[in-house]
């Protein structure tokens, strides 16, 4: 995604070999629609079929018709069209875009096959896929097997050379081939960096949030929250009530987060203890204090009774000595972005080593706490 | 009575769907939760006097959807988990008694005396989680709800047996059906996740020397049982006040003035509650 620094190194690759490379290949990608602005999905068709892309073309294409098709509900997208299947691939692997359409037949491979070639691959799942197809060859298809998000079924088309006389298709197909576009492409974006656990957005979700405020001046207060003891935790009592107690935070968080007034409002688990919140600068320091608050009064109820009489989980360290591991606390460091006041975050990194540096603060006390970067205030 | 019939009678009583309660809680946190600036704290103090939305409550934050089942005991910390949301959703969906109104009131005001005696007493008694203790008081007699609503013709019989032999309810209940509402509370419980401790309270407030894990729950919710009936707090089904157990009391590090002074807070408490329209 955007900010995730693949794309930004593939493209500057591209920018210094990208012509050279062209020059080699066959075939030129065409190219049309919104060029790649930040946060305009990048999608690719892969057809031999004229009309779908002269529908495609239709749908998005901004510089040719000012009066085009463009439906009120589509936004900008930047499209690439490719006629068969070899010409992808090593693009893909350097560069992969947000989205690829294929058609079902191409003249060198099977869309099928083209799929799960790109899905195969851990690094790439992220990429919504669609299938364009004719209604004869949907029962044809291992639906279980096929890594495919999507699928559109068009009208057999005349096998036509570089697409010559092709019209794109009429509005109810083409509304729906651009309403299932849109949905693969939102789909894609929520569902897949997702914590199996809590089901709370992960890595990907929470930098392109922060970075989408930090890009649009938005003042905001970020939140990073994690568990002190919890190992001591998971380790006596296993990774299954670990998991009781991440999901209660989560939960917790995610509540809180929910009921601040406001915007904006987010929560995110960054993996194993830590999460983030993002909430309005006024509401972080309250929202802050009703988790520490709650998160004390509740979770002595995930330890067994004589370890919440005592207070402690006892334990033998690695060297075999007997240590004492008080109950799990919440400490959570906040920084802020105020850039009407002057203090705003350069970038996402910038937000996160503020919040490390301010977390060791927290970590020096003792108990739930919540500190605030004071350097800011 | 044959192990069938147990089966059938226990089937019957854990299908329960919808369960209803009284009007007079149900519209106070619809119009709380219609305010702005309503906190989770003043909810929790009105769903903390209607037995069935308390176990709704607590059934729902501890349904492992939410990932950590057994776990949770009040009613507040239930709010807080689930958050608003969630609450209007399960208030909504609520449904009222009507006919059988005056039949269960005395029934919601004897749980609700139950309640403040465990609550008032686990404070006395420097216990940790006040709160979890008045909520197993709350629920203690919830087995009589659930069977009322899901057994109707064994409720008439149990009721002519309490009239006509004079019988404590739970024997009345043990007659008819074979086993009595602490036996149902165990199934309720543990079907829903309640926490041990809740659960114990529960299913041994007439044996409280029975709780294998919680022993000193179970020894509340009886003292609470018992007062709440002493007072007359209410309608437990029957006008029997209920042998005190001496082992619980021993067991609570209870003497003569530790039980006097407690009854002195409970007059001032049951009194106060009366004026709030509870009784």
């Amino acid at each position: 995604m955007p900010a995730s620094g693949t794309r930004g190194i593939g493209r500057i690759i591209e920018r210094i070999i990208g012509r050279s490379m062209e020059r080699v290949m066959s075939t030129r990608p065409l190219g049309f629609g919104d060029a790649a602005a930040v946060g305009v999905p990048r999608c690719w068709l892969v057809t031999a079929d004229g009309c779908l892309t002269a529908t495609v073309r239709a749908l998005w294409a901004a510089d040719g018709d000012p009066e085009g098709q463009r439906t009120a509900s589509s936004r900008p997208m930047d499209w690439r069209v490719f006629d068969n299947g070899r010409a992808v691939l090593e693009q893909f692997f350097l560069d992969p875009p947000d989205l690829l359409l294929v058609s079902a037949a191409l003249p060198d491979m099977s869309g099928v096959s083209l799929i799960q070639l790109v899905k195969g691959e851990n690094v790439y799942r992220q990429v919504a896929t669609l299938l364009a197809l004719n209604a004869p060859d949907v029962a044809g298809v291992d639906w279980q097997g096929v890594e495919v998000d999507d699928f559109m079924v068009l009208p057999a088309a005349p096998v036509s050379a570089e697409g010559a006389g092709c019209m794109p298709l009429p509005p109810p197909l083409s509304t729906e081939l651009a309403a299932r576009i849109e949905l693969a492409l939102t789909r894609a974006g929520r569902a897949l960096d997702a914590s199996p656990l809590t089901k709370l957005p992960g890595n990907t979700s929470i930098i392109k949030f922060i970075q989408g405020l930090i890009d649009r001046r938005m003042d905001f207060a970020l939140a990073y929250a994690d568990l002190d003891n919890f190992k001591a935790f998971n380790d006596k009592y296993g990774f299954s009530r670990g998991d009781e107690v991440l999901m209660l935070t989560a939960r917790l968080i995610a509540t809180t987060a929910r009921e601040v007034r406001g915007q904006p409002a987010f929560v995110g688990h960054v993996g194993g203890d830590d999460f983030v919140f993002v909430t309005p600068v006024d509401e972080a320091e309250d929202a802050c204090r009703r988790v520490v608050g709650a998160f004390d009064a509740i979770v002595p109820g995930f330890y067994d009774a004589d370890d919440r009489e005592r207070g402690a989980i006892v334990a033998h360290d690695r060297q075999g000595q007997v240590r004492t591991f008080p109950l799990m606390a919440v400490s959570i460091a906040v920084v802020c972005n105020r850039p009407g006041d002057g203090l705003s975050l350069a970038h996402y990194g910038e937000a996160s080593y503020r919040a490390s540096q301010v977390k060791k603060l927290a970590k020096d006390r003792t108990g739930s706490c919540y500190v605030f970067d004071r350097r800011q205030a | 009575m044959s192990d069938d019939l147990r089966t059938i009678y226990k089937g019957r009583l854990l299908a329960v769907k919808d369960l209803p309660t009284l009007p007079t809680a149900l519209q106070e946190v619809s119009r709380l939760l219609e305010l702005p600036n309503t906190t989770t704290d003043q909810v929790a103090k009105v769903i903390s006097v209607d037995q069935v939305l308390a176990a709704k409550v607590l059934k729902m934050v501890n349904s492992p959807i939410y990932g950590f089942p057994g776990r949770i005991g009040t009613v507040k910390h239930a709010l807080v988990l689930l958050g608003f949301n969630v609450i209007r959703g399960l208030i909504i969906s609520t449904s009222v008694y009507d006919d059988m109104n005056r039949a269960m009131r005395g029934l919601w005001d004897h749980s609700v005396g139950c309640s403040l005696a465990c609550g008032e007493l686990a404070r006395a008694l420097g216990m940790k989680d006040p709160e979890e203790y008045a909520v197993a008081g709350l629920l203690h007699d919830l087995g009589k709800v659930v069977s009322a609503l899901q057994l109707p013709e064994a409720k008439a019989r149990v009721d002519a047996v309490v009239q006509e032999q004079d019988l404590p309810y739970i024997d009345a209940e043990t007659q008819v059906l074979g086993f009595g509402h602490d036996r149902i509370n165990a199934w309720l419980a543990e079907h829903w996740n309640l926490p041990p401790a809740i659960r114990e309270g529960m299913a041994f407030h007439h044996k409280p020397m029975s709780a294998r894990i919680y022993p000193q729950m179970a020894c509340v919710v009886h003292v609470g049982n018992f007062m709440a009936r002493l007072f007359e707090y209410g309608s437990g089904g029957d006008d029997n006040v209920p042998q005190l157990s001496p082992h619980a009391l021993k067991l609570l590090g209870m003497n003569q003035s530790a039980l006097e002074a407690l009854l002195d807070t409970l007059c001032e408490k049951f009194a106060d509650a009366g004026e709030l329209g509870f009784a």
